[in-house]
């Protein structure tokens, strides 16, 4: 059998260098799709990352419940601009978080309340300062540490208050704030607590705790009306294996105390790793959209290109078939050819992709994730796109009568 | 000299190629009935429009006819697939063109090596033999020119090259010196009869009548069918050429053997002038 692969690429290497910008051109198209694919899945698995170490970190005894019945596939999450409903009323209540509590081999529960407003104190913190009205047990779950003072906790008064040590700057002007005093809603507090610096500004619960303000559930139904608003439970169940266990219980512990009504969610492992931002969302799906509808223009520009360059070498067709090659070998080389011109712009793009990926992350808070399942995703698009949209310029070439090739004048 | 043996080359019968329909239908060859035996030099002659390319065509495989039968070294072409056809244009069939049709992209080097690409041989050995082929042709100077710097006569020598160097038994020539001055003619004529001594089947469509001394056959094509063949009438005298055009008796063939050192000597001298005129 005739090895001729090898001459193929020769020959492309050769017929794209000598139109070099035209082939340029057509290889950028593809290589900005790719680019804005690669930059997507780099930040993504990124984000997904930070989460997952967190989860990992806690050990996998950890389970969340949030209220309505969310779907969790990456799909419609990312086609969903808003996943989480927060202009709807919880489902999730006080008598679910004694019911918990209850359930054999939940070793911790911690209820988020998470309300929003104003904090003064030397000077006003931003509006979008979550305050996170909860229990001792959150520190456990979410390993909070504490760098000054103590978290809150039963025996604590109602009008005390843990902070982040960012807030804590940023208001007090130092992270020494204990024994001092801020007024949330109107509502004066006393800081007894600092937490350590976690470095996490996304994790499971949606809050930055280095930004945040804690309080104890009891004051936070006091801020709203004696209305607690629960968006999340975090639960530790007191071993990994024990934990499916526990999660079946809940589960039906729950719906009987729902009246049957399933209108919640229950959420471990991965199901929780996935990003949880909004925004993110939002700029995932642009993103996406974007690379999507890029790669799609790149792929008819290598059409198009495709279909010029086989018109243009029509005679070439011709002379090539009447020197002995046959329908197989012309539609090869034209294959190839496209398939350079897709593996180009995949190659670039990925590398372009990278660059960007690592320039958008440093306006983030979490570093790009490399690997190689995006390098090749990045590979297999840009092949298949030289591929598919080689194909029928290919085929037309190869479809060419000699005869009329040859009297062809280019 | 022609050695015919027993069984032919190429066989036509009543090969007849339509085109167009309805009222448009034109037939190009209409009943061409042709035996070629191996190691014959054939020219075909004829006013434009007669058939005469159509049926090199054929015979190169590059297209089918509509009626009729042809048989290549005993074999009906058209039970062969487009893929074996491919594969005999690649080892048996050599065509040089008017237009010379070398890849412009390509060096010379690189056009004479490319029917060896569809035979599969490596590129190393590829270029080797290329370039042993331009040898014989005096171009081992040119060999990485491209071929717009090569003069009309080199170009061909080129082409000529190109269709040899797959050693096909058969080699087509449709109006070779076309384009070429009648020096340029002279030598490229020189080439294709050297190759025919050597034992190629040549055969050659040209308008030029000066030229078909050098053929061994003579073929007249009129509205699609064969007029005249000297087939079997070498030692006599041809009778007249039908067509005006036609102005000089078509020479006797049987003086070539006498003619051939003087015509080696003229080669050389040819080959001489012609380097130098394009240094």
């Amino acid at each position: 059998m005739r090895f001729l692969l090898l001459n193929h690429i020769q020959n492309a290497h050769q017929s794209l260098h000598s139109n070099r910008l035209r082939s340029g051109l057509t290889i950028l198209g593809v290589t900005i799709g790719v680019a804005s694919i690669t930059t997507i899945l780099a930040l993504s698995a990124g984000a997904n990352k930070v989460v997952g170490d967190q989860i990992d970190a806690l050990g996998g005894n950890i389970a969340v419940i949030r209220p309505g019945a969310t779907t969790t596939d990456t799909v419609s999450n990312l086609t969903q601009t808003s996943p989480h409903h927060d202009f709807a009323a919880s489902t999730l209540t006080e008598a679910d978080l004694a019911l918990i509590s209850s359930i054999p081999h939940v070793k911790a529960s911690a209820p988020l309340m998470i309300l929003s407003g104003t904090i003064k104190a030397d000077s006003v913190a931003p509006v979008d300062t979550p305050i996170v009205a909860t229990t001792s047990d959150l520190a456990l779950i979410s390993n909070l540490k504490i760098q000054n003072g103590q978290f809150i906790d039963t025996t604590v008064n109602q009008d005390t208050v843990v902070i982040g040590p960012q807030l804590s700057v940023n208001i007090f002007g130092t992270d020494q704030a204990i024994g001092k005093r801020l007024t949330i809603r109107g509502t004066p507090f006393t800081v007894i607590g600092v937490l350590a610096r976690t470095n996490h500004p996304i994790n499971y619960n949606a809050v930055n705790f280095d930004d945040a303000v804690m309080i104890s559930l009891a004051s936070g139904k006091q801020l709203n009306k004696t209305v607690p608003q629960i968006q999340q439970i975090n639960i530790q169940s007191d071993s990994v294996t024990n934990l499916d266990q526990a999660i079946i219980d809940l589960n039906k512990a729950l719906i009987t105390a729902h009246k049957g009504e399933h209108d919640f969610t229950i959420l471990t492992g991965s199901q929780i790793a996935q990003p949880t931002s909004q925004v993110f969302y939002t700029i995932a799906g642009l993103t996406a959209a974007v690379g999507g509808i890029s790669l799609l223009v790149g792929g008819i520009g290598i059409m198009n290109i495709m279909l010029v360059s086989v018109t243009e070498r029509t005679r070439e067709i011709g002379i090539r078939k009447a020197l002995g090659a046959n329908n197989a070998d012309i539609t090869m080389q034209f294959l190839i050819e496209s398939l350079a011109l897709g593996l180009g712009g995949g190659i670039a793009g990925y590398a372009i992709g990278c660059l960007l990926a690592f320039t958008i992350s440093t306006f983030l808070t979490f570093d790009p994730v490399l690997n190689w399942e995006t390098f090749f995703i990045a590979l297999a698009l840009s092949a298949f796109m030289g591929t598919v949209f080689g194909l029928y310029p290919a085929i037309r070439a190869s479809r060419k009568d000699p005869i009329e090739s040859l009297r062809h004048y280019s | 000299m022609a050695k015919p043996i027993a069984t032919p080359v190429i066989e036509l019968h009543d090969l007849k190629k339509r085109f167009g329909i309805g009222d448009a239908e034109h037939f190009a060859l209409d009943g061409v009935d042709l035996v070629i035996q191996k190691g014959e030099f054939i020219a075909i002659m004829g006013p434009s429009g007669c058939g005469k390319t159509t049926l090199l065509n054929i015979i190169g495989l590059l297209d089918g006819s509509t009626e009729g039968d042809y048989h290549l070294d005993g074999q009906s072409v058209a039970t062969l697939s487009a893929r074996r056809q491919a594969r005999i244009r690649s080892r048996q069939i050599g065509f040089i063109f008017q237009s010379f049709n070398l890849i412009d992209r390509l060096n010379v080097i690189e056009n004479v090596a490319l029917p060896l690409t569809y035979k599969g041989i490596r590129r190393t050995k590829r270029l080797k033999l290329a370039s042993d082929m331009l040898r014989n042709f005096h171009l081992n100077e040119r060999e990485y020119y491209m071929p717009y710097q090569l003069s009309g006569g080199q170009t061909q020598r080129v082409a000529i090259a190109r269709a040899l160097v797959n050693q096909p038994s058969i080699i087509l020539a449709d109006e070779p010196t076309g384009n070429l001055d009648s020096r340029s003619s002279h030598v490229i004529m020189e080439e294709l009869s050297d190759l025919h001594k050597r034992g190629n089947t040549i055969i050659m469509v040209t308008h030029n009548p000066n030229l078909v001394s050098y053929a061994s056959r003579v073929i007249t094509m009129l509205d699609g069918h064969v007029d005249t063949d000297t087939h079997g009438l070498i030692e006599k005298p041809l009778s007249p050429p039908t067509d005006h055009v036609f102005n000089s008796p078509v020479p006797r063939i049987i003086k070539i053997k006498e003619r051939s050192s003087r015509r080696m000597r003229k080669l050389k001298k040819l080959h001489a002038t012609h380097e130098t005129r394009h240094k």
